[in-house]
């Protein structure tokens, strides 16, 4: 079973004062002491001043990564605030800095006024939001696989720094974006970031399907994760994936189950293969994980049904993804 | 109150300034991929009590033609904003400036993140403002090419006065509705630590410093010789006014290329060591992109430089190469190698003694306010100026023994924005 902790620092508001970079570098470091495959830290849409949190996901990202050593690190970056080229170099650079534990979570629901606030008044029509999303994927993705993983050559006495048979531009050009490439990053530890997606509606699943390495089934889809985790697989096989290529990992919230029912319910959901985890949503409260890291994981270890410790370096290995790392 | 002492910058970048430091034998040749290397470099940085460290960037690759740029490092790197986001919790008190591009971004998305990155600082964060001007950079931004120069300047003044409104808290209920962006809600993150992010320029045309006397609190720029510098120094000085500011709100720091060692002749060596590792067509091609030329070596390289159009990519860099190969009369490969050491920039070689000399003769004379300084490779030359000039330029009083302060804008001695 894969375990995740998503960090809802926006909700955060209204504790007393604004949250310090060490508060959240003391919960990365527990969740990592616990064990958990990865932190997802969430971002606010823009537009509700007076948070009570003060850093954009990415940049908090990096520095998380300085001081912790095996947790995946995940930040939430939307596909409206940044350019395609540059989101795929900040996470290619995020992963570099990681040493291979740096994960992209795109959402696919439209943050409401968001595009307001990038120049987009009119915003986006659903349809188009879903197309322009798949397209702005497989760039990122495209980009990440610009430099094969042997591309690097560092020969001082030849002059040679790369192999430039082994760098590829991408040279797309679709319906919203023209990009040349390659990326001006190296390749990523892991071969390529994590591409963790969430809010996904029922046209999203293909998409997902097509280029996820892990997907979060938010709550309200609770009842049905069954029959959703099912046909998400079917799904993933027809597109010519293995069908074990993705991750599902199933949204619960503490504070909804307590915490006596909640390694019942977990194991129960885990066994019926309703999913291959679940994403723990929190605030950035240190005791409220500790609840969980204290009361509900060792009875989960005692089960049987997670790994004592890390196996291997990068979030890929941790959620048992195929591509790189721990090479 | 101390006399008025230099600022100083540390230049970043991946395994030097110098086209062929990856090549030089001390030079880390994995630097961009190794974040303890830059951890390393700012720690070395921040002992020396230098103001900030300083990031250049670009979003695509230096060089199209991927042979050339095979035989670079520069294809590679950190994207900078991540890099200081990680070294900001790494140090506790330099100041950490990353550039940033007007043409590709958007001002809210841009001042939410530097924002953060001052956040997570403590105050300690600029912005290094530029339109960006190479076509390659254009081309993973849509098929149109790279705007006029004109156009991506009137952009810049948009997006900055943007930026400088959320930092600020003074973008109102009625949002900014303007030429090329619109914004409706305030930024979500608190206030500023050090009051707002310091602002940093190196444009240079006639727009770019009027963009810069208008917005910037630091100017970067590239002379060669004291009388460019003064100059410019004059020149952007003498345009404040205009914006109801005074000449000591901004901080005019040029590049300063310096390759130092314990004596005149070892320094000599050094410099020529790195000169020995250029290959031509390498030196050439840099040359060409900053002349915005396609190729150069379509001439004899052993004869004068052409006459050429004027650039739609960097006119202050085309026009300081012109007037170097008039003046020196050089030969496209001469001008060629001696460009591939700093780009343009101003380069000394000698002691500590002669490097301080030059640079307390240009701080005296009023052709600068500090230097951003550019080793020729990484670590070892920001070990070589940190452990030798510092030194020499302390003990005459110049440069700071201590922080006085906190922020990148007490370190500056800029004012608190109200
Ligand atoms: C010290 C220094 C550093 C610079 N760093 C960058 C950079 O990192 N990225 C970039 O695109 N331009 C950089 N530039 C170029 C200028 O910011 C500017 O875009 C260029 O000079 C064109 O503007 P101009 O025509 O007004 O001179 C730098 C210039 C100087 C002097």
């Amino acid at each position: 079973m894969h375990l995740t902790v998503s960090l809802n620092i926006a909700s955060t508001t209204g504790q007393a004062g604004a949250l310090t970079f060490s508060d959240l570098a003391g919960f990365a470091q527990r969740a990592e002491a616990a064990g958990l495959d990865m932190i997802v830290l969430d971002d606010a849409p823009p537009g509700r001043a007076g948070s009570g949190n003060p850093f954009e996901a990415t940049t908090l990202l990096a520095a998380l990564a300085t001081v912790t050593s095996r947790i995946g690190l995940v930040a939430t970056a939307s596909m409206v605030a940044h350019q395609p080229y540059n989101l795929a170099r900040r996470f290619a650079s995020l992963d570099i800095i990681s040493h291979g534990r740096a994960g992209w979570n795109a959402t696919m629901a439209q943050a409401p006024s968001e595009a307001a606030n990038f120049s987009r008044p009119d915003g986006f029509s659903s349809d188009e939001f879903r197309r322009r999303s798949e397209e702005y994927i497989g760039i990122v993705q495209g980009l990440w696989n610009g430099w094969e993983a042997d591309a690097l050559l560092f020969d001082k006495d030849s002059g040679r720094f790369h192999d430039p048979g082994k760098m590829h531009q991408l040279d797309h050009k679709g319906e919203f974006f023209a990009v040349r490439g390659p990326l001006n990053v190296a390749r990523s530890p892991q071969d390529t970031p994590v591409l963790v997606l969430s809010g996904l509606a029922a046209g999203d699943l293909d998409i997902a399907a097509r280029t996820a390495d892990v997907i979060l089934l938010d709550e309200r889809q609770a009842a049905r994760r069954k029959a959703r985790h099912d046909e998400f697989r079917r799904r993933v096989s027809a597109s010519g994936r293995e069908p074990n290529a993705v991750r599902i990992l199933a949204d619960i919230s503490l504070a909804a189950n307590g915490v006596a029912g909640l390694a019942d319910r977990m194991e129960e959901e885990f066994r019926a293969n309703n999913c291959d985890g679940f994403n723990i949503r929190l605030s950035a409260h240190i005791s409220a994980l500790d609840d969980f890291t204290n009361r509900v994981l060792p009875e989960l270890r005692r089960r049987g049904v997670i790994r004592q410790s890390y196996g291997g370096t990068t979030l890929r290995s941790h959620l048992g993804l195929s591509g790189g790392g721990d090479r | 109150m101390t006399a008025r002492q230099m600022k100083l910058g540390a230049f970043l970048w991946a395994t030097g300034h110098h086209i062929a430091a990856w090549r030089h034998p001390q030079a880390h040749v994995k630097a961009g991929i190794d974040i303890d290397h830059y951890v390393a470099l700012a720690r070395t940085a921040e002992a020396a009590k230098f103001d900030l460290l300083f990031c250049e960037d670009a979003a695509g690759l230096r060089e199209a033609d991927v042979s050339i740029a095979s035989q670079t490092s520069r294809s590679i790197g950190f994207e900078p904003i991540s890099l200081l986001s990680a070294l900001a919790v790494q140090t506790s008190r330099i100041g950490l400036v990353s550039t940033a591009s007007t043409s590709y971004n958007e001002p809210y998305g841009l001042a939410r993140t530097f924002l953060s990155l001052d956040q997570l600082s403590g105050g300690r964060a600029g912005w290094n403002l530029v339109t960006s001007a190479s076509p390659i950079e254009a081309a993973n931004f849509g098929a149109t090419g790279l705007r006029p120069h004109a156009d991506r300047y009137e952009r810049a003044r948009e997006f900055a006065e943007v930026v400088t409104r959320l930092w600020h808290g003074k973008l109102g209920a009625s949002g900014h509705d303007g030429q090329s962006f619109s914004v409706c809600d305030p930024l979500d993150l608190p206030r500023s630590p050090q009051g707002a992010p310091v602002m940093v320029q190196a444009g240079a045309s006639d727009v770019g410093r009027d963009l810069a006397a208008r917005t910037a609190d630091v100017v970067f720029t590239a002379a060669q010789t004291f009388a460019e510098a003064k100059a410019f120094y004059d020149d952007l000085k003498g345009r404040l006014a205009a914006y109801g500011r005074e000449p000591d709100d901004i901080k005019i720091m040029p590049g300063v290329a310096p390759v130092v060692a314990e004596t005149e002749a070892e320094a000599r060596a050094k410099y020529e060591e790195l000169q020995e590792l250029i290959p031509d067509d390498v030196g050439v091609a840099l040359l060409s992109s900053y002349l915005s030329i396609s190729d150069l070596r379509r001439y004899p390289l052993d004869g004068p430089l052409p006459e050429l159009p004027e650039s739609e990519g960097m006119k202050s860099r085309q026009a300081l190469v012109i007037e170097q190969s008039r003046r020196d009369g050089l030969s496209i490969r001469q001008l060629a190698r001696h460009f591939a050491g700093a780009r343009g920039h101003w380069r000394i070689v000698g002691t500590a003694v002669q490097i301080a000399d030059e640079l307390q003769a240009r701080f005296e004379g009023g052709a600068a306010d500090g230097f951003n300084v550019m080793p020729s490779y990484f670590p070892g030359e920001l070990d070589a100026f940190a452990t030798l000039v510092v030194p020499e330029l302390q003990r005459r009083g110049l440069f700071r023994r201590e922080y006085e302060g906190r922020t990148l804008r007490d370190h500056l001695g800029l004012k608190q924005p109200v």
